[in-house]
């Protein structure tokens, strides 16, 4: 019975690290959508201006000027690693979800044969 | 600034009569939840959108009338330092993620305009999902009253 207890225990344990896990996926997901469409909005801006116009990219306080072709790439390379960061992100949740569906299943598992001890203990008693 | 998409086509029809009361309850939290995201949502929307529209009107007030007028620029919060306008035909416009532009009178308008085009448009967007969710969410509450009232008078 006790050692049930345990399994159980543990079992949960695991289960709720998984699960923390997976809130944080979600949310790194999140941030990577908001700052891949801050970037398409960027980029669709860069792409109205002509050519000749002067963009400044800010580092820090101060505003340096660049060429409008370099931002531009710029802005795409980013995008692209965001895109590449955003597939990783979606394959760790998969996984994760898959973890979770396995705990849960041995939650229930373990639950259900710790109620059958439990009862079949009343009726010894 | 989040771009929202179109309602989700592959949403499941659910008998809400044949879910248990705390399947019910369950579902009208999550649904209360959305809400509150929805209504956040908006509420960052509208202030996005106040923004632009002051960045508008703040462009509007000087043309070439006000060229070589004396202004004070704020060097800090209490510290302001006499200049002049020199060029009130050129303005440089933040078009996010570290990126700035320099734009002429016209061209920043135009800017604008689409910025609050934009905005307003993901506005509607986001209240006509909200709405559809409020339905959803009236509906299941309503199914849950049912239920409570069924269990009671069972009950008794």
């Amino acid at each position: 019975m006790e050692d049930m207890q345990k399994k159980i225990q543990s079992e949960l344990d695991s289960f709720k690290l998984v699960q923390k896990e997976y809130q944080k996926a979600i949310s790194n997901r999140q941030q990577l959508d908001a700052q891949l469409n801050e970037n398409q909005i960027v980029k669709g801006e860069l792409d109205i201006l002509s050519t000749d116009s002067v963009v400044y990219k800010s580092v820090g306080p101060i505003l340096i000027k660049t060429d409008i072709t370099e931002a531009r790439q710029n802005v795409e390379k980013r995008m692209d690693f965001i895109n590449k960061e955003l597939k990783r992100v979606d394959d760790h949740l998969t996984e994760l979800e898959k973890k979770q569906n396995n705990h849960r299943e041995s939650l229930n598992k373990l639950q259900q044969q710790f109620q059958q001890a439990h009862v079949k203990a009343a009726m010894r008693a | 600034m989040a771009t929202i998409g179109p309602p989700e086509a592959n949403m499941h029809q659910i008998d809400l009569t044949k879910l248990s009361i705390p399947q019910l309850t369950q579902l009208k939290e999550q649904l209360d939840q959305e809400l509150v995201v929805f209504q956040n949502s908006l509420q960052s929307l509208k202030v996005a959108l106040k923004k632009f529209q002051n960045s508008a009107d703040c462009l509007g007030n000087f043309g070439p009338e006000s060229e070589d007028k004396p202004l004070l620029v704020p060097l800090t919060g209490s510290m302001y330092v006499p200049g002049r306008l020199k060029d009130t035909n050129r303005v440089i416009i933040d078009i996010g993620t570290g990126y700035y532009a320099e734009m002429d009178n016209d061209a920043s308008k135009d800017y604008f305009k689409r910025k609050v085009a934009f905005v307003t448009e993901q506005m509607e967007k986001i209240q006509i999902i909200g709405l559809e969710k409020s339905k959803i969410r009236d509906a299941v509450a309503s199914v849950l009253g049912m239920r409570m009232k069924q269990q009671i008078n069972t009950a008794q």
